[in-house]
């Protein structure tokens, strides 16, 4: 039986909810559930590549535990789950817009590009949507 | 003939040990086997649930030593 596609769509930079939506993505991906990320609002600032190291995660409730003990990075589990499972990352196009990026302003070799949130909500029907 | 390779994934925190015998399955040829060493105790029952999902084999599972083991056998 072919598994119900898992689609996450992501709005915020705080670090607690994009640390627990890389967790859910990589396993996800890893126990052959195709997942589909889509990187909205300020999450897309999560990916800048000019961004370095914790400073690029908003402040949130766990953060600092997690930086203290070196929890693995979410943007590192993003990429795992892509290399290892059934995982495409989308950058929403309108906030690429605004902020006047291109698509080579990401993160490297994890954005399978940009797509608008129509196309994102209509590929969600055929799936479980999850917001964070 | 099979082999068993030890993956030390303690101190590694949920899902990296998951990630980590993930990765050493993929070079691994069916039959042998993955033994992966964890300081989190949610491996001992994530591992064994991710192997029956997706259709390899738990071998045995455990506590020693202060940590978890589990024995995974790639079956496809």
């Amino acid at each position: 039986m072919t598994a119900l596609p898992l689609f996450i769509m992501l709005s915020s930079a705080d670090r607690d909810k994009l640390q627990l939506a890389s967790m859910i993505a990589s396993v996800a991906a890893v126990s052959e559930r195709p997942v589909h990320v889509f990187v909205s609002m300020g999450a897309i600032k999560v990916f800048d590549k000019n961004a370095s190291g914790n400073d690029r995660y908003g402040d949130s409730a766990f953060n600092a535990e997690l930086c203290d003990k070196n929890a693995p990075d979410p943007i590192e589990m993003f990429s795992q789950g892509k290399m290892l499972g059934d995982m495409t990352m989308w950058a929403c196009s309108m906030v690429l817009d605004v902020l006047g990026w291109e698509e080579s302003h990401l993160v490297e070799d994890l954005f399978d590009g940009q797509i608008g949130l129509t196309k994102f909500l209509s590929d969600a029907e055929e799936g479980q949507l999850i917001a964070m | 003939m099979s082999e068993r390779k030890v993956i030390d994934a303690r101190g590694s925190f949920c899902p990296g040990p998951l990630m980590e015998l993930i990765a050493a399955l993929k070079l691994l040829q069916v039959g042998d086997e993955v033994e992966i060493l964890s300081t989190d105790q949610g491996t001992a029952k994530d591992v064994p649930e991710w192997c029956a999902k997706v259709g390899h084999e738990t071998v045995e599972s455990g506590e020693k030593d202060g940590h978890w083991y589990v024995v995974v056998r790639k079956a496809k």
